[in-house]
């Protein structure tokens, strides 16, 4: 017997959701675990990074559903949207200086059933905050409605668990969407840099740090600005080069000419902080494993489960057997149907 | 009106000093922003503060947890004023009553270490005014909770509403599809709009009825203020040794005074202030001394401790006379604006023109520092010399740096920077010979007496710069030409 979703989670006490885009029914997710979670006498507490819980999508104009609470539930959303866009009756908590467009982010209790609209801290440091506050309300269950675009909010040290929503919004093409949330998921859940002395030494360094270091067998050494990475390694300092640390994003057009050079980069090991520093395309992305380089990431996503959506909002919708079945072929983890009402 | 411009305040020092203040509320920090020198009609509040802050001084030890226990209540808080002011005349919002009843239990809790505060320091003028009532209105179930919430309790109406609610919703939890859901969904669309509206209404009562209570909450907002800033003071106080002024009618008497900051300076890199005596009386009165000789220093510091006790901080000095001024001007090249499109010396002309003006406004505190030294030292001179003459008659105290000739006999007192009037010039030539290095300033630096002397009779040009020269080592038959012109002066 397949786990349900609220199972999957059910060891964790923070989780985010993420959609591949619009409407690949990530609040129809958040819904189905309030309600479930709910159920258990557990109490929720819920936040976004930016913007979420629109009654119509911004984009599409298709009628989005809202996101309904139970009685009991903690919220953290601007305060525009509690006074104006809430009609759950409530209770105010806190004030957490905050601020949003549509003003601070204040934290309260639903005293009844009800909908909201979230519009949450959009920095990492703030939502960690409010997690402490959201516990000392009493919450057992933190759920960040993310984004894609945010990758470092889905780390394991922000929320423990992670959700990715995908479904025919994303390409009319069922091959598109399937491979590429494949892919996604092989982003989200790369491994983690082994510990060791690297490890260790890179955890030492500034978190602003943009640059890109070699461990050499002297030690680290800081790949000069303006040299290439496949010139940098032919340098006498680079000699023994194990492992590369890239501070900034893996783009294309960095990755590209290395991987098509001579270096010799097989056996060697690539790190990065954490998977939103991956911004490479899919032909290139698998031409690191051709390589055989060793892709790692500082702080993996700890990625539950992928929920499909067959409808699309564009007025079409793929068999759901199918798209469940072909999903499941390319992912290691639980892939659940949001329509579903065994979810 | 004493209007010192931000490059005015920090070049003094008198910005570092507020700046090493550490409120411990948004109120404090708001005095802090809002701090403005008093004028000489507001001598008892000036007092007051003063007495205050000396009061502190005295009382602390004997109440130090409750007074740590009180500041610590609004640590992290939010300044409510504008919510409280809006309250006189609008409804507030729900986050806007929270705030207000978080802040009355702040009040409530800050109740028994006040008193107890008070007990020890009898602080003057500082009282808690009761809003009890206004938390009544707010918490009207006594939960002395910080949550806030249009609790059932205010209309039997919204509870009427409420429980109608609940029950649509009941509805909807147990029916998931199908006509029941929809019309109970339907339904509770409604009723959560009579919610809303029910609730508005009672925001509307809540918000009146405190209405009479606001002057109560504004006064405890600035007694929160008023005893977060006198504490800081009296912190700064014992930290750089701060006196209690006295206030004089026109007579300005500083001893040995310090400035935090160029203290601080020299602390780092491991020497000490010599601190700066002057008195002063309305007139002119004219520092003189060497370049490299302090003078700047010394004014500063003299500009520093004015304004502070102004401000109602205790300068730091060991003795401390101050008037009111209804006006203090500092004319300086370094900080006349550039941006006016004038030459330094243009701008000083300019500057000195608004408060030549301005003369007839009160009694004025001015201070030039290198007046007119942008130009020719002959022309110079000639107009620090009319300029000291002009403002030793008016209604002003008027300090002068300059290393003009002939500029001090014209004020009504003359200081001069001690410098190397009392060293052993031969000691210090052979320690420069004998050491290694380009370490000439630097021992010069060190062995001047950047402390001031009054000197009362004419005397003899100081000659600090040609032992400057020949500490320096500079040629001798150069030395010897330098002081024939001395001679023939």
């Amino acid at each position: 017997m397949k786990p349900t979703l609220s199972e999957l989670i059910r060891p964790y006490r923070s989780v985010s959701i993420i959609g591949m885009c619009k409407n690949a029914g990530k609040t129809t997710v958040l819904n189905r675990i309030i309600r479930e979670v709910a159920g258990n006498g557990q109490t929720i507490a819920l936040t976004s990074i930016g913007r979420d819980g629109e009654d119509k999508d911004l984009v599409t104009g298709t009628k989005k559903p809202g996101i309904y609470v139970a009685e009991g539930t903690l919220v953290a959303t601007a305060s525009e949207l509690i006074l104006h866009h809430c009609d759950v009756t409530r209770e105010i908590l806190e004030t957490t200086g905050v601020s949003t467009p549509m003003g601070d982010v204040v934290v309260l209790r639903a005293r009844s059933d009800g909908s909201i609209q979230l519009a949450g801290p959009s920095i990492t440091k703030q939502l960690a905050r409010l997690g402490d506050t959201f516990r000392t309300f009493g919450a057992d269950l933190v759920m960040i409605d993310g984004a894609l675009s945010r990758k470092t909010l889905c780390s394991r040290s922000v929320t423990e668990a992670t959700v990715l929503c995908t479904g025919a919004s994303y390409h009319k093409d069922i091959d598109v969407v399937v491979e590429d949330t494949a892919h996604v998921c092989r982003v989200l859940t790369l491994p983690e840099l082994e510990e060791g002395e690297t490890a260790g030494q890179l955890r030492e360094l500034d978190e602003e740090f943009r640059g890109t270091l070699l461990f050499t067998e002297k030690g680290p050494w800081q790949l000069p600005a303006g040299l290439s990475l496949e010139d940098g390694l032919r340098r006498p300092e680079a000699a023994g080069t194990k492992t590369v640390f890239f501070g900034g994003a893996m783009s294309d057009g960095l990755m590209k000419p290395l991987l098509m050079s001579s270096a010799p980069l097989k056996g060697m090991t690539f790190a990065v902080r954490d998977s939103s520093k991956i911004l490479l395309k899919r032909e290139n992305y698998d031409k690191i494993a051709i390589r055989g380089i060793d892709l790692r990431v500082m702080e993996s996503v700890n990625l539950v489960a992928v929920t499909v959506n067959p409808f699309s909002a564009y007025g079409f919708h793929f068999d759901k057997d199918e798209l469940m079945e072909r999903m499941q072929a390319r992912v290691d983890i639980p892939v659940i149907n949001v329509e579903d009402n065994a979810l | 009106m004493i209007d010192l411009k931000f490059e005015q305040k920090e070049n003094i020092g008198f910005q570092y000093v507020l700046d090493a203040l550490q409120p411990n509320s948004p109120y404090g920090e708001e005095a802090i922003r809002k701090l403005k020198p008093f004028t000489p009609t507001e001598k008892p509040e000036l007092l007051r503060q003063l007495n205050n802050v000396h009061r502190v001084m005295d009382g602390e030890a004997l109440c130090q947890n409750d007074l740590n226990r009180m500041l610590r209540v609004f640590m992290c808080a939010k300044n409510i004023r504008t919510t409280v002011v809006k309250c006189a005349e609008a409804a507030l919002n729900e986050i806007e009553l929270f705030e207000v009843k978080r802040f009355l239990l702040q009040i409530e809790e800050m109740k028994p270490y006040f008193e107890a505060v008070q007990t020890a320091m009898h602080l003057e003028g500082v009282t808690l005014e009761d809003t009890s009532e206004a938390l009544e209105i707010l918490d009207p179930e006594h939960n002395r909770i910080a949550t806030f919430y249009i609790s059932d309790s205010y209309s039997p109406r919204l509870r009427a509403i409420r429980k109608e609610k609940k029950a649509l919703e009941d509805v909807m939890r147990r029916v998931k599809s199908g006509p029941e859901r929809e019309e109970a969904q339907a339904k509770r669309v409604r009723v959560a709009a009579d919610e809303e509206h029910e609730e508005g209404r009672i925001r509307g009562e809540l918000s009146e009825s405190l209405r009479p209570l606001i002057p109560a909450m504004l006064h405890n907002m600035q007694t929160i203020a008023d005893l977060d800033l006198t504490v800081e003071k009296a912190r700064l106080a014992k930290k750089y040794g701060g006196v209690m002024p006295e206030i004089t009618e026109s007579r300005v008497v500083l001893e040995n005074m310090i400035n935090p900051q160029i203290a601080d300076l020299l602390e780092e890199r491991g020497k000490h202030f010599t601190p700066v005596s002057i008195s002063l009386e309305k007139g002119a009165t004219v520092i003189t001394g060497a370049n490299m000789g302090g003078k700047s220093v010394a004014l500063k510091t003299i500009a520093l401790n004015i304004l502070l006790a102004h401000c109602g901080f205790f300068p730091f000095a060991g003795r401390a006379s101050v008037p009111l001024f209804d006006g203090m001007h500092i004319i300086s090249e370094d900080l006349e604006s550039i941006d006016r499109g004038l030459s330094s010396f243009g701008g000083e002309i300019v500057r000195f023109n608004q408060v030549a003006q301005n003369m007839s406004e009160g009694f004025a505190f001015i201070l030039l520092d290198e007046f007119a030294r942008g130009t020719n030292p002959d022309e110079g001179a000639a107009i620090v010399q009319a300029v000291t003459s002009w403002l030793d008659t008016k209604n002003a105290v008027t300090v002068l740096a300059t290393h003009y000739d002939n500029v001090a006999q014209l004020g009504s007192a003359h200081y001069q920077v001690i410098g190397l009037k009392d060293l052993d010039v031969e000691a210090l030539r052979n320690e420069i010979a004998n050491s290694h290095g380009d370490v000439g300033v630097e021992l010069i630096a060190r062995h001047m007496n950047y402390g001031l002397y009054r000197v009362e009779e004419k005397q003899d040009c100081p000659r600090d710069a040609l032992n400057i020269c020949r500490l320096l080592g500079m040629r001798e038959d150069i030395l010897a030409m330098v002081e024939n012109n001395y001679e023939n002066r």
